[in-house]
């Protein structure tokens, strides 16, 4: 229950400063894209930099988080071809749309009747990807050579 | 833009300071496109018993309703360069365009695991190598895009 309506809460501050800040105009995010304006570079390092020294004091000050068990604690993911090809992919339609999926939800609740299509795509992207997954499809190659690994190894044991 | 613009000095840390708070509430990482995901594969079910990171994407929403209630305006007219280069018959092209650039956005995100809020503001902030190169790839091919559609249409 308090997870949930926090989780409310965060959003709404996050959508707000996303709205404040202009982040939500495709033409703020295309001109900072072109070079031609700095804000978004300053509000991103500046957003980032809060966030790596705040969670270096959490991680050093809490025995665990507020509303789980368990250290505070993150792991450290090697990049693999997904994350590339993906990040790739969500460049190309972010760099045409100058939306990214958070902006893109505040703008539908402010009544920006474009950003209906844009999040409709949003959608079907998440949902196509859901269902691929569900099928196995998106398997990394590596986490299949991973599993593929012990069944070798057993047929070389018999 | 229809209304100030909130200093960076202000919003960025403000916003960096949403990421510390699901890290202390949570030990989870915040991201928009992972809400996106538990809304739709949980509506996709017929339930409605969403967690914090469903809630958090709610909050998205309402935040823009709340935000143009009380600024008593939009914060843009248009979206930006397709409605300003496509004008007139050429408004139909648009919508189509949009709606793939969306479909990119929603696969490239989940394929990746995260978008800019999920890789590039909290994948970076604890120095994710995976995060890193995704955020440097996203930001280079953006980059790239809007150069090439200002060259060439």
């Amino acid at each position: 229950m308090w997870g949930r309506a926090l989780g409310l809460v965060i959003g709404l501050v996050f959508g707000a400063i996303l709205c404040w800040s202009g982040m939500i105009s495709p033409v703020v995010i295309r001109e900072a894209l072109l070079f031609e304006d700095s804000y978004l570079f300053l509000f991103f390092t500046s957003a980032v930099a809060t966030a790596a020294l705040g969670q270096l004091v959490v991680r050093r000050v809490m025995r665990s988080a507020l509303l789980t068990d368990g250290p505070v604690a993150w792991s450290f993911e090697r990049p693999k071809r997904r994350h590339i090809v993906g990040s790739a992919i969500f460049g190309l339609g972010w760099g045409v749309a100058n939306a990214c999926p958070g902006p893109i939800a505040a703008q539908v609740g402010q009544g920006i009747w474009w950003a209906v299509f844009t999040l409709t795509g949003v959608i079907v992207g998440v949902r196509l990807f859901l269902r691929r997954s569900e099928l196995g499809e998106t398997e990394p190659p590596s986490e299949r050579a991973v599993t593929a690994t012990p069944r070798t190894a057993a047929a070389a044991g018999r | 833009m229809r209304h100030a613009q909130l200093a960076w000095y202000i919003a960025g840390p403000a916003l960096g300071l949403c990421v510390v708070a699901c890290r202390a509430l949570f030990n989870a990482r915040l991201g928009v496109t992972g809400g996106f995901s538990e809304l739709i594969g949980k509506l996709g079910r017929g339930s409605f018993s969403f967690d914090w990171r469903g809630w958090f994407a709610i909050g998205l929403f309402l935040a823009g309703t709340i935000f143009a209630l009380i600024a008593g305006t939009q914060t843009f007219d248009g979206y930006g360069w397709l409605t300003e280069t496509f004008t007139g018959s050429e408004r139909a092209l648009i919508a189509p365009v949009l709606l793939a650039a969306g479909v990119a956005i929603g696969y490239g995100a989940k394929l990746s695991g995260g978008c800019t809020s999920g890789n590039g503001l909290s994948g970076v902030s604890v120095l994710s190598p995976a995060a890193l190169a995704a955020t440097a790839t996203f930001f280079a091919t953006a980059i790239v895009v809007s150069f090439v559609t200002k060259a060439v249409i």
